[in-house]
């Protein structure tokens, strides 16, 4: 599976991420989106018109829309991650599917014109990013309250995945996260996940990793 | 605190391989500049009032300053040596003072914990004594003989290694590494950060490399040193203060931090303050 | 975590073996937020450089210089914690009553609101007393509890009645979210519904 792929944007780290949680191997095809504005290029034009990254290429299935890489590589290698189990589930893990693209239009769009100087309304974005943070808050106060742990169930699905990116580097865009404690706690519950990686962005958790005995006198 | 002392001083504010006859606007210490090819290909740039600003083209950038220069821009004659690639990395803005951006890329004590696993990893984290000068005649900071053991040094490097580098400080928002270098013992790896400061508070970095590495596609370069610098972003965005302390006492310096002290000192010698504060708020 | 104390922003944390403790949010290495910090064991550690502070404050661990005892100089300010009933206090200076008890009631959630106390009793109708608003909404009564953060801004923990079910709850929940924007609105000078 070959995933075109840039290091900075969060939405081909959800694929990158989910494909380390299941244990895919991805064949990465690195894009010079910034400076270079490769994915506007012919070869990935001609890839996909929409002219975004990432795009997914397995054989002649060619996906460029991350939520359904998620489900695909899901589906591929661990099913429970669809969250498919009841109808009740499985609608609301399509229902923070769809609330994800919420997220890369208002924080993505504010992260990419903080960072890279991408033109737009940033008082506009960052307040959509604002209150999407606060429904999301909310969601997952009530899934606590229900005893939940996640956006949609007590384990995590490619819901979690597809709206973890772009939250947890909201601040890269100027929308601080200090006032959703609900946020931070499920932000570091998926970081402790088995097989998590990181981002450029997101820390190492080191409290992970016991406190090492020090090498003294070595360089 | 006041841009006077460094109003003649060099400022990148474009990649060249991006000056176009449309232009770019951008800002250089608080005021608005427009940045554009002229029609005889060279760099033009103009300032608030439309007046014409210095401008050259060196290190794979345009550069800028709102002065009168007294000094040609620094020398890095590494750069000209043949069989190098030249990296340009592209821009990252940072919501910091474009001197907490300088004095960070000339620490490596904060390797392990914030390029874990790429420019250093725990139980890894001693800093051997190095030495620092200020060199009068260059007028330049120098840091020299500083080791660090690296898990995945550069991209070209396989497994951890203790590499060897040298600070530079020729210009208060420019900073240069030299860098022990995998495929080619012997050489130097020159890898770069030169600061545009937009306002005391808020700058663009223009990170910038000459390597000698002709296995590692050019994008895999770029990326590396971009995933490097953002990882730093989110330190430098929280620092408080937001302006580099110069008074001794805000801080807590130890010998690891000896290049950041004499950074320090010397911005305070020149009165290098845009973007300091001298006494604690 | 990150929290707001009168005395400025503050690192909460929670060691291992469970005590609370409340660090002025910023480390005296280089001034990196503490909150950005992680926890080992009984330590806190800066995410810079990875200096390690003891509950007391006192640095006691600088992994630049393995072999280096730090001073005892090296220490972060520290505020006063109280732990009690899932509420965590935080005193500037000694204080001098242990912080109250809200019998029968247990914290819900902390949400911040774009507004002042004024704000807030204006939308609710009613008027705060010691830092508890009563508000009613839907024959649901809700508690909540302020800590004002400057003029514009106040921090909203909810606390509902200990014996209400998760239903009961996440009603209590979403009338928080209601008294909020009514709140906001009328902060920005709109007109509250
Ligand atoms: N198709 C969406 C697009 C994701 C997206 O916004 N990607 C950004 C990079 S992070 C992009 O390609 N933007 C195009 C541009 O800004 O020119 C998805 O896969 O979720
Ligand atoms: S700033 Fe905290 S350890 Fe350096
Ligand atoms: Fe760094």
């Amino acid at each position: 599976m070959k995933l075109y792929d840039y290091v900075l944007s969060p939405s081909c780290y959800k694929a990158r991420l989910m494909a380390a949680l299941v244990g895919v191997k991805l064949d990465i095809r690195p894009v010079d989106f910034h400076p270079g504005a490769e994915h506007r290029g012919p070869e990935l034009m001609a890839l996909n018109p929409a002219g975004s990254i990432p795009i997914l290429e397995d054989g002649d299935l060619v996906l460029t829309e991350s939520s359904a890489m998620l489900v695909y590589l899901a589906a591929k290698a661990a099913p429970q991650w669809l969250g498919n189990d009841t109808a009740g589930l499985a609608a609301r893990v399509q229902q923070w599917l769809s609330f994800s693209h919420r997220l890369t239009a208002s924080l993505g769009a504010a992260r990419l014109h903080e960072m890279l100087l991408r033109p737009g309304n940033i008082d506009a974005l960052q307040g959509q990013g604002t209150a999407a943070l606060r429904e999301l808050e909310a969601g997952l106060v009530e899934q606590h309250i229900r005893g939940q742990r996640f956006l949609a169930s007590d384990r995590p699905t490619v819901a979690d995945i597809a709206c973890f990116p772009y939250v947890a580097l909201a601040p890269d865009g100027g929308v601080s996260l200090d006032p959703y404690p609900a946020i931070r706690l499920w932000s570091r519950t998926i970081r402790g996940l088995d097989g998590f990686i990181e981002m450029p962005g997101i820390h190492r958790l080191h409290e992970l990793k016991p406190e090492p005995v020090p090498v003294v006198g070595e360089a | 605190m006041t841009r006077d002392t460094m109003i003649d001083g060099w400022y990148p504010v474009s990649l060249a391989s991006q000056l176009d006859a449309h232009g770019r606007s951008t800002a250089l210490m608080g005021e608005p500049i427009e940045v554009r090819r002229g029609e005889d290909g060279n760099a033009k740039v103009t300032g608030g009032n439309g007046r014409a600003l210095p401008a050259c083209i060196r290190y794979g950038h345009v550069w800028s300053s709102l002065g009168d220069p007294q000094k040609p821009l620094f020398a890095i004659p590494e750069a000209d040596q043949p069989g190098r690639r030249l990296v340009d990395v592209g821009v990252v803005r940072v919501r910091c003072s474009p001197l907490r951006a300088v004095e960070n890329f000339l620490d490596i004590a904060h390797f392990p914990f914030v390029h874990t696993d790429i420019l250093g990893a725990e139980p890894h984290t001693e800093v051997q004594n190095y030495k620092v000068e200020i060199r009068e005649d260059e007028d330049e900071v120098w840091a020299t003989q500083v080791r660090f053991y690296q898990p995945q040094a550069a991209k070209s490097a396989e497994g951890g290694i203790t590499t060897e580098y040298m600070y530079r400080v020729p210009a208060p928002t420019c900073s240069i590494l030299y860098k022990t270098c995998p495929p080619r013992p012997g050489e130097w790896d020159v890898i770069t950060l030169f600061v545009q400061p937009l306002a005391e508070d808020l700058c663009d970095v223009w990170p910038w490399m000459a390597l000698f590495d002709d296995e590692t596609p050019m994008t895999d370069l770029i990326h590396f040193q971009q995933t490097i610098f953002v990882q730093d972003r989110s330190i430098l965005e929280n620092q408080i203060p937001r302006l580099l302390p110069l008074d001794p006492g805000m801080e807590i310096p130890t010998r690891a931090d000896l290049t950041s002290v004499a950074y320090r000192r010397w911005l305070k010698r020149h009165g290098y303050t845009y973007g300091a504060q001298l006494v604690a708020q | 975590m990150p929290a707001q104390s009168p005395a400025g922003p503050v690192a909460l944390w929670r060691t291992r073996s469970g005590r609370a403790a409340a660090f002025a949010d910023r480390c005296p290495h280089r001034g990196m937020r503490l909150s950005h910090g992680f926890v080992r064991g009984e330590t806190l550690s800066c995410i810079y450089h990875g200096w390690s502070y003891a509950q007391a404050g006192n640095c006691l661990r600088i992994p630049a210089h393995p072999a280096l005892t730090p001073p005892d100089t090296i220490r972060v300010a520290t505020q006063h914690v109280e732990d009690g009933g899932g509420i965590i206090w935080i005193s500037v200076g000694e204080p001098a009553a242990p912080p109250p008890r809200f019998e029968g009631l247990a914290p819900l959630r902390s949400m911040v609101v774009e507004a002042g106390i004024v704000a807030l009793e204006a939308a609710a109708g009613t008027r705060a007393a010691g830092g508890l608003l009563d508000y009613t909404h839907d024959d649901r009564a809700v508690r909540l509890l302020l800590a004002p953060e400057g003029q514009a801004r106040t921090l909203m923990h909810v606390l509902a009645d200990e014996d209400s079910n998760p239903g009961e709850r996440i009603a209590a929940s979403r009338a928080a979210e209601s008294l909020r924007r009514v709140a906001e609105d009328i902060a920005r000078g709109g007109i509250a519904r």
